[in-house]
């Protein structure tokens, strides 16, 4: 049997978060939390409030009622930008490449939020300017290696295949070294060989402690976590271990549809 | 590229800039003193808009106050040079920091058009206080520009003052583009919400881009002055903000040395089309029309891209 968990002492903390558009009332009071070095998946049918949800937690979208706590502190009115440097990284359902830019210029700019050096410094080529492009040259080979991009590293990342452009973006986040890493429907335009592969890639980040929160509606991808959240209608109505959550009725009847 | 050819490719045109003065007539090398300027003030313009999407149409304004400035601490207060392109920097860039904060929070035309209004603005304040600008009477005898005695007095020597300062201008801003920040630059280009999520401050560094583009157009405002040694409220009218962007787009804004192109184009080309007589001017402008629509990406853009099909080949 499933149950609601109370998540005061998880590294991300959403708290009664409410949102409507206009009439239609999106997310409902929703609870839940991501446990540090987890690998948690946020499931829901169609319409279920998954992408508004994401929205609010990475800062595109301030919720009407509700708190979002990170690493114990309340992010919930703070930017985009001031989540990001606290260590907090999202990926779009779409996948979001810097289409001009080569696949290695999307990697080297992944490393943004660690450097400092300002446009003047840039300008003059100063000593701390240089070896930020050595360093972010660097980090972005070790990350084309890792994640199988290397063919393509000189081909501008809007030319490339949808899955490597998956690929791109999911690199791009590693190389920005995030606390909480959160992946939007990351397996659609996949096959099930990439999904295959992208799964192992998961559990590969996970292990080396990144913590990932999972949302997507592709049950082969979603076993990966080791704890699930269902969200339905705005609300969660379980969460769990996968084995746990495939017998719950109610998520059984929602959104399994058996 | 081997070192020899690589010789041919940057010698070749060095040889020609440094040889030209000497052979062309005083009025072309006039001509090419005046594309040098406008290449420094294009390049602020050019560089907004390829690399922000800012379409602007305020840097008449920022020339204004470097030659302003210039005129006023030059002529007025008997102060040397640095000191007025100073003040029009401090000034260009305080003003564009000011103005840009509230008014980069605007995109697209929004901005375009509050640009415009900051470009007609700067026009109606020059004219009408006069007691500084003198209005359309304007301000002569600004003194030249003569380090150690050496007078920058004809447009030979001057040409060799303002295409070094372009030259090092646009080697700075070709550093700025293959830097951390100017990789943030294209990127958020390309997808704001996902420049955003690696912590890049899009209003931020926008509004770098408007003070550095304003410091721009001041240096050359600056430059215009001393060159000239003649301002009135005409040279920075919003028809020249026209032209800087005219020049920007057709140079091409994804290369920082397409405004020199762009500024060779609109100064160089209607005094040569001028022998056709009355016609020139509808040639001009059909030469102009033609640019934009076959060269979308300017000049240096349709380079560029044949040198990558060539290379590719």
């Amino acid at each position: 049997m499933t149950m609601l968990v109370k998540t005061a002492d998880t590294f991300l903390n959403v708290a009664e978060v409410s949102h409507s558009f206009g009439g239609l009332h999106v997310l409902r009071g929703v609870d839940f939390g991501v446990p540090a070095g987890s690998l948690t998946g946020l499931i829901g049918p169609n319409g279920a409030g998954k992408s508004t949800l994401f929205n609010i937690i990475s800062g595109f979208l301030p919720p009407q009622r509700g708190t979002v706590r990170f690493d114990g502190r309340d992010i919930t009115r703070e930017q985009v930008q001031t989540r990001t440097r606290a260590g907090l990284i999202r990926t779009f359902q779409t996948p979001k490449v810097f289409g001009k830019l080569t696949v290695r210029e999307n990697l080297m700019i992944g490393c943004y939020r660690h450097l400092a050096s300002g446009v003047v410094g840039n300008m003059v080529r100063s000593s701390r300017s240089r070896a930020e492009m050595e360093l972010m040259q660097a980090q972005a080979a070790e990350a084309g290696e890792r994640f199988g991009l290397s063919a393509v590293m000189e081909r501008p990342a809007g030319q490339v295949t949808a899955g490597m452009q998956r690929l791109v973006e999911l690199a791009r986040g590693y190389v920005s070294r995030p606390r909480l890493l959160m992946l939007d429907e990351p397996s659609s335009g996949l096959n099930s060989t990439e999904i295959g592969q992208l799964r192992e890639l998961l559990q590969r980040l996970n292990r080396e402690g990144i913590t990932i929160l999972l949302v997507s509606h592709d049950m082969q991808l979603v076993d990966v976590a080791t704890r699930v959240h269902v969200l339905c209608f705005g609300s969660i109505i379980a969460s769990g271990a996968m084995a746990q959550i495939k017998q719950d009725e109610r998520v059984r009847q929602a959104y399994l549809g058996v | 590229m081997s070192r020899s050819r690589r010789a041919l490719v940057w010698g070749i045109p060095f040889l020609v800039w440094a040889v030209l003065p000497f052979v062309a007539t005083r009025h072309v090398v006039d001509l090419l003193v005046f594309a040098g300027l406008y290449s420094i003030a294009g390049l602020g313009v050019a560089f907004l808009l390829g690399q922000c999407g800012i379409v602007s149409l305020a840097q008449s304004v920022f020339y204004g106050i470097g030659a302003y400035c210039t005129a006023w601490f030059c002529l007025h207060k008997g102060l040397p040079s640095p000191v007025g392109v100073a003040a029009g920097i401090a000034l260009s860039t305080g003003i564009a920091a000011l103005v840009g904060w509230p008014i980069l929070r605007l995109s697209g035309y929004f901005l375009a058009l509050a640009t415009l209004a900051l470009g007609i603005i700067g026009q109606v304040l020059f004219l009408e206080w006069d007691w500084i600008t003198g209005g359309t009477l304007g301000i002569g005898g600004i003194p030249r520009i003569a380090p150690f005695g050496f007078a920058f007095d004809t447009p030979l020597r001057f040409y060799f003052l303002v295409w070094p300062i372009a030259l090092l201008l646009l080697v700075l801003h070709h550093n700025l583009l293959h830097s951390r920040n100017g990789l943030a630059l294209r990127a958020m280009r390309d997808s704001p919400e996902a420049a955003a999520v690696l912590g890049m401050d899009i209003h931020k560094l926008k509004v770098q881009m408007f003070v550095l583009s304003a410091a721009l157009g001041s240096v050359a405002g600056s430059l215009f002055a001393h060159y000239v040694t003649f301002v009135s409220v005409d040279s920075f009218a919003i028809d020249r903000a026209i032209s800087f962007l005219l020049l920007a787009v057709l140079g091409g804004v994804y290369t920082v040395w397409g405004p020199v192109l762009g500024a060779l184009f609109i100064t160089v080309l209607p005094q040569w089309l001028s022998r056709l007589g009355d016609i020139h001017a509808f040639v001009f402008a059909a030469a102009l029309i033609a640019a934009v629509i076959l060269l979308p990406e300017g000049f240096s853009g349709a380079i560029r891209n044949w040198w990558r099909a060539r290379k590719a080949k």
